[in-house]
């Protein structure tokens, strides 16, 4: 797990433009990258694959609470709601289908140990070697990294993955800005299959949920 | 949360261990994994695929993966056994009529040669419910005594309750450490 001390000032960064007219997107690529991409590095043509994510979800390990949990209406579970909070947070935009924004409370930054989980589903075709690259970042500032490899996926199949992972200490200064800040905590995920990139993914994250602003 | 009390007795620098959870169908692989994770295990359905959950404490990281049990799902078991250094053998104690099959499925997997160096674990698991086969009857009926292959260890279990499952996972986690880490 990567924190906050980790910096991108000595690496040499591709310039954005760059990097969207190159005809491939490798993990290389995107792991030098310093900020949020202006614009999502494929189309979502890309995805050949009909991978779908399904659902995503946090819970807080300490106290077994789910934060935050958001899924997509399936034959299966239409009657389900497509959209459960907890301790007062907020979902706002659920069907836009790339990108997620999450609305918290100041207490979620200080929590111990998280788990998020994806839920996504796989077409006709089986993947090999699928690769998620996850970048959060704070203004320009490289919050922590995800880089996790599922491998094979099997044709048709429905599959989970929940990363637990112990929150980052964060300096107090910090925190307050991330919270009078909100949405400029940010993220892109970035999925490969074969070392291509297939999707790219946005969330944005706000910390002054119940709070006047 | 089992996972935690496991790793924070590991202090191994940049460490990765990739657990594999297999079994039939409806041995309770998903319902191991959750409970032993602090999940909700009142909505699980048969899985269709895989569920991953992967821990990481201080720079060490703890893979596991439990993959589908249905006989259609059997046949894909082996695009993960790349780099497995344990491997959870989930059995339905009480599922009696279907120990041949369990007991073969097993065996074969014991043959692969991607597996040879992973720690066996066998989980006698749903020893709620009546009727369930002890963790010694299951050792005879799945003739564990043959083999001589892997490290194996068999531990009774209900992943309902959760008794016995940090017992079973920690011999696992250990068994695997003195082979794959060096000692301090």
């Amino acid at each position: 797990m990567s924190v906050v001390r980790e910096k991108c000032e000595n690496f040499t960064n591709i310039p954005i433009n760059n990097l969207e007219s190159t005809k491939v997107i490798t993990p290389d690529d995107v792991l030098r990258l310093c900020k949020v991409t202006d614009s999502y590095l494929c189309t979502p043509e890309a995805n050949i694959y009909d991978i779908d994510f399904t659902r995503f979800k946090i819970r807080d390990l300490e106290s077994g609470a789910v934060l935050f949990e958001i899924a997509k209406p399936t034959p299966e579970n239409a009657d389900e709601n497509a959209e459960k909070n907890g301790e007062g947070d907020e979902a706002i935009d659920p069907n836009a289908g790339r990108f997620v924004r999450y609305q918290f409370t100041p207490q979620f930054l200080k929590l111990k140990t998280v788990g998020a989980t994806v839920e996504f589903t796989v077409g006709s075709k089986p993947v090999n070697r699928f690769r998620m690259i996850e970048k959060h970042f704070f203004r320009d500032k490289l919050l922590k990294t995800f880089d996790f490899e599922f491998g094979f996926c099997i044709p048709f199949s429905r599959n989970t993955c929940e990363h637990i992972y112990e929150f980052p200490t964060l300096p107090d200064d910090l925190v307050k800005e991330m919270i009078a800040s909100p949405f400029e905590t940010r993220s892109d995920s970035f999925y490969f299959v074969d070392d291509c990139l297939i999707m790219h993914n946005k969330a944005d994250y706000a910390y002054n949920g119940g709070q006047s602003t | 949360m089992g996972f935690l009390s496991v790793l924070r007795k590991m202090k191994q620098k940049e460490k990765e261990m990739r657990i594999l959870i297999l079994g039939l169908d409806n041995a309770g692989k998903t319902t191991i994994l959750k409970r032993f994770n602090g999940e909700d295990i009142d909505t699980i359905s048969p899985t269709l695929g895989f569920n991953i959950k992967t821990l990481e404490h201080r720079n060490f990281k703890l893979n596991m993966w439990d993959v589908g049990g249905q006989k259609s799902l059997r046949s894909y078991w082996r695009n993960y056994f790349e780099c497995t250094d344990g491997l959870i053998w989930v059995v339905d104690s009480a599922d009696r009529r279907r120990m041949q099959d369990c007991k073969n499925e097993l065996h074969k997997l014991l043959l692969e040669e991607r597996l040879a160096g992973a720690t066996l674990l066998i989980f006698a698991n749903k020893q709620d419910l009546p009727g369930a086969c002890s963790a010694e009857e299951l050792q005879e009926i799945l003739e564990l005594n043959l083999i001589k292959t892997h490290h194996w260890q068999i531990v009774w279990c209900s992943a309902v309750t959760g008794e016995n499952l940090l017992k079973g996972i920690d011999w696992l986690i250990n068994d695997i450490a003195v082979r794959i880490f060096t000692l301090d």
